[in-house]
């Protein structure tokens, strides 16, 4: 039993100590699954997209670490069309981020917004305001 | 043979399993699971994200009994990284048949948009007779959908019930799109092992 334990104790010491290494990375600069993570271009693009038929509006960009799967990202969206304001969402799994457009009259609450992402299971590192 | 230790292993120290068994904060969920053993039907409601109440319909082929569980689970660690997420679940039920017939449970998966590993083992016990489940699941994404895409997933399953012997590897294929999942197994013994799940 004792070499069991030991490597079951080794695998879950390795995992752990992966996964908590990789919160120290920023966005740019970890780039394991090229596939996965689009570049800085290609999320402005995104975003230039996004906002290309707004005028009046607010939109959030939040980014969220832990949102990797669509199945499980779909509370962001329910959750937040809720909202009155809320104009209209843009989920991006590649790049972790969660774009939100608020009418101009909305007064945006980032803790708000962390809240409600952290209500589907995920959590918010950074939210970033724009006008448009 | 490596992935079946690592899944022996981790099943000796944790007592179960299900696909994502805790939905967002006020969503809902209805599942239906079928296999050799048992088909199933359940229903459940998410106040938090880290808790979730439910009732699933049983019908077991292997007593040939109808009853339902009470369920409950609870997320008891989660760890969200840039590209990866982490949970750890526990899980209870107790039959409508009594006290005396009830379940407990862990089920834990890591994934990132590519890969995704899982495992679970449930204790089992009934007025008759006491019984296991575990399972380890792995699998690939031979593609990375956009939001709102199809996903597919091309996953290899093990899973020993005590009441068969010996443990039954099958591929799986889970396809999601949208508030559907769709997950299908087969395996030349214990024949279909499927999984369908909606959230509302």
């Amino acid at each position: 039993m004792q070499p069991k334990l030991t490597l079951l104790i080794f695998i879950l010491f390795a995992f752990g100590k992966s996964a908590s290494a990789e919160t120290k990375h920023t966005h740019d600069q970890h780039n394991h699954d090229t596939t996965a993570t689009p570049s800085a271009a290609a999320a402005t693009e995104r975003y230039e997209g996004f906002v290309e038929d707004l005028k009046d509006s607010k939109v959030a960009v939040v980014e969220v670490i832990g949102m990797v799967c669509d199945f499980c990202a779909r509370g962001i969206e329910k959750t937040f069309n809720k909202d009155e304001f809320v104009r209209k969402i843009d989920v991006d799994l590649a790049n972790g981020r969660v774009l939100i457009a608020y009418s101009s009259d909305k007064l945006i609450n980032r803790e708000e917004i962390s809240e409600l992402i952290l209500a589907n299971g995920q959590n918010v590192t950074g939210i970033e305001i724009k006008k448009i | 043979m490596g992935i079946k230790l690592v899944g022996i292993l981790l099943c000796l120290f944790a007592p179960i399993l299900a696909a994502r068994p805790i939905s967002y904060s006020g969503g809902s969920t209805i599942m239906a699971f079928s296999n050799t053993m048992q088909d199933s039907v359940y229903y459940h409601y998410s106040p938090s994200y880290r808790f979730s109440v439910g009732i699933e319909a049983v019908s077991d082929k292997y007593t040939a009994q109808e009853y339902a569980y009470w369920r409950s689970t609870y997320l008891l660690n989660r760890k969200n990284t840039q590209h990866s997420q982490r949970n750890i679940y526990l899980q209870a039920g107790i039959s409508t048949q009594g006290l005396d017939h009830h379940f407990v449970g862990v089920h834990g998966d890591w994934e990132t948009r590519r890969w995704f590993s899982g495992f679970g083992a449930k204790n089992v016990k009934t007025n008759t007779s006491d019984y296991s489940e575990k399972f380890l699941q792995l699998g690939v994404a031979p593609y990375l959908g956009e939001y709102g895409d199809l996903h597919t997933w091309l996953m290899l399953k093990s899973k020993k019930d005590s009441r068969l012997e010996g443990w039954s590897t099958y591929p799986v294929l889970k396809f999601f799109k949208g508030n559907l999942l769709l997950e299908v197994g087969y395996d030349r013994e214990i024949e279909w092992d499927s999984h369908i799940m909606y959230r509302f």
